[in-house]
C-alpha cells in the first residue's frame, strides 16, 4: 500500500510515494536524506529524533508519515541555518555543550522550541524544556549554560 | 496475509463512514500505538488490521466552555494544548503537563489516553475526580457516559466498533472546591510513567462541615480508583483525626496495587493524611502540596504527624 504524501520539509514542498504507516523518522532519514535526525530509543523517550511539526517539537519515531500530510516539518539542519538557530548552534559550540554529538540535533530543536515560546527562561525552565532529550555524555550542565548563553546573545531576537 | 490498508480521512463524517463499514485501528497521536507496533529501524510498523489516522481531524480539536459552564475538550487535543490552556480544570492541567517527554506531549491526545485504558494513564485520574464524561459518536448518533464507566477494566473500554471518541466534557473545576491536591510520583521528575498519582479536592460548608470531598488514585490497581463510599465517610462531618483514619483505612481496602504494594499503600495514606490535615488549617493557598518548603514561614504547623 503506497500513497502520495505531500508536506513541507525545511521550507520546500515535497511529495513522496511511501507507505503512510512508515515512521516520519525513517522517511526523513532513508527517503529524504535528512541524516541529522537521529534514532535513539525508538519509543519517544530520548528525543534524539526530535523535529518541528508546525513549529512544535515532536519525536519523529512516533509519527506515521500519513499524519504529516499537508503539514510542515523542520529538522535541525534547517533550523541552524536560520538566524535564531545559528545563535543556538554557536552558543552550543562555544559553551562546550557538545561531546559525542548524537543528542545535539534533538537538543537544538528542544532549545529552539523552548526559546520560541519563552524568550527568557530560568535554569529550571531550561531543564524542563530539554527534559525530553537524553544526553549520556555531558551531564546536561554545559547544555543548560549554553542555552542561557544563546538567550543572552540573542537578546530581543527571541521575543520576535 | 490480509491486506493492511491505511485511511487518512479529512472530515469526521468520512472517518465515521470508514468506521461504519470496516474494522480498523484508530490512530490519533500515535504515542502509544507506534511504540506498541514498532518494528526494526527503517521497517514499517506492523499492524494486524487496517489503520485509520485521525490526527488531523479539525472537528475533534479545540477547547471551549459550553453553555452549561462545562469545559469541553476535543478528543484530539494534545497534552501540551491541555496543559497550556487557561480554561481547563487545574487537576487535568497538572496531569497533562507531567505526561512523558515534551515532544511526546505534542503528539499524545486526551482521547487516546482514555482509549488506551492503562491503569497508569495520567489523564483518567483527574477525569474520574471531576465526573468527566466522554462523547461517543457514530453514524447512528451520539451518546455520553462517565469516563469512569467507559473504562471497564485494564485495557478495556465500552466503545462500539463504529464509534469514535469525539469529546470530553468536564462539569467541575477547581473553582468548585476550597482545597485541591495532585501529586505524581515517578522515577524521575519528567519523562516518567506514574508510580502512583493521587488527586484530591475538598469543599467546606459552614461550621467546618465537609460539603464535598473527592479522592482518586492512579497506578493502584487494574484501573484508576475512586470510591464514593469512602468519600461519603467524610462528607457531612468534620475533619477529625478519627475521620482521617477512617478514610485512609477505607481507601486502603479499595486499592489493589500488585507491584510494590507497601510503597504504594503507604504513599497513598500519607498523601491523604497530608491533604486533609492541611485543609483543617485553612491555609491561604488553595493548592495543598506535599512539601513543607512550600509553606509560608510563620504559618501554623501541621496538627498531625505526616
Amino acid at each position: 500500500m503506497i500513497k502520495d504524501i505531500d508536506f513541507i520539509l525545511n521550507g520546500k514542498k515535497v511529495t513522496i510515494k511511501v507507505n503512510p504507516l512508515s515512521r516520519l523518522l525513517d522517511v526523513l532519514r532513508d527517503n529524504l536524506n535528512c541524516k541529522d535526525v537521529k534514532e535513539g530509543c525508538s519509543e519517544g523517550e530520548c528525543g534524539a529524533c526530535s523535529v518541528l511539526l508546525d513549529d512544535r517539537i515532536v519525536t519523529s519515531c512516533l509519527i506515521p508519515i500519513g499524519a504529516v500530510q499537508n503539514h510542515e516539518i523542520k529538522t535541525s539542519n534547517y533550523v541552524t541555518s536560520t538566524e535564531k538557530g545559528k545563535i543556538i548552534a554557536e552558543a552550543f559550540a562555544d559553551g562546550g555543550a557538545v561531546q559525542c554529538g548524537f543528542c545535539i540535533p534533538g537538543m537544538i530543536i528542544a532549545a529552539y522550541d523552548l526559546l520560541s515560546r519563552n524568550s527568557n527562561p530560568t535554569e529550571e525552565e531550561i531543564r524542563l524544556g530539554i527534559s525530553g532529550n537524553i544526553c549520556r555524555c555531558t551531564g546536561y550542565d554545559l547544555i543548560v549554560s549554553s542555552i542561557r548563553l544563546a538567550v543572552e546573545r540573542g537578546g530581543d531576537i527571541w521575543k520576535k | 496475509m490480509e491486506k493492511i490498508d491505511c485511511y487518512i480521512p479529512e472530515t469526521l463524517q468520512e472517518a465515521l463512514e470508514i468506521l461504519h463499514r470496516e474494522d480498523v485501528i484508530i490512530l490519533a497521536g500515535g504515542s502509544d500505538l507506534m511504540v506498541f507496533h514498532k518494528n526494526e529501524p527503517s521497517l514499517i510498523p506492523e499492524f494486524e488490521k487496517s489503520v485509520m489516522i485521525i490526527r488531523n481531524l479539525n472537528e475533534l480539536k479545540g477547547i471551549r466552555i459550553n453553555s452549561n459552564g462545562e469545559c469541553e475538550i476535543g478528543a484530539l487535543c494534545t497534552s501540551n494544548e491541555i496543559a497550556e490552556s487557561t480554561i481547563v480544570p487545574w487537576h487535568l492541567r497538572q496531569a497533562a503537563s507531567r505526561m512523558g517527554a515534551v515532544g511526546l506531549r505534542n503528539s499524545a491526545t486526551i482521547g487516546g489516553n482514555i482509549a488506551n485504558a492503562s491503569p497508569k494513564g495520567d489523564m483518567p485520574g483527574p477525569l474520574y475526580l471531576l465526573d468527566a464524561r466522554v462523547k461517543l459518536t457514530s453514524l447512528n448518533g451520539s451518546r455520553e457516559m462517565l469516563v469512569s464507566d467507559f473504562i471497564i477494566k485494564f485495557k478495556s473500554i465500552d466503545l462500539k466498533k463504529d464509534e469514535l471518541i469525539t469529546k470530553i466534557i468536564i462539569p467541575y473545576s477547581e473553582r468548585d472546591f476550597d482545597y485541591i491536591f495532585w501529586h505524581k510520583v515517578g522515577t524521575r521528575k519528567s519523562n516518567a510513567i506514574s508510580k502512583i498519582t493521587v488527586g484530591m479536592a475538598l469543599k467546606f460548608a459552614e461550621d467546618e462541615i465537609v460539603k464535598d470531598f473527592r479522592l482518586s488514585a492512579t497506578s493502584t490497581g487494574a484501573k484508576t480508583n475512586r470510591n464514593r463510599d469512602v468519600e461519603n465517610l467524610l462528607i457531612g462531618s468534620k475533619i477529625t483525626e478519627e475521620n482521617i483514619s477512617r478514610v485512609i483505612e477505607a481507601f486502603d481496602q479499595v486499592i489493589s496495587p500488585r507491584a510494590m504494594p507497601v510503597f504504594r499503600r503507604e504513599s497513598t495514606k500519607r498523601m491523604i493524611r497530608r491533604f486533609l490535615s492541611q485543609c483543617l488549617l485553612h491555609p491561604e493557598s488553595r493548592v495543598i502540596d506535599t512539601y513543607d518548603s512550600y509553606y509560608v514561614p510563620g504559618s501554623p504547623k501541621p496538627v498531625f504527624n505526616i
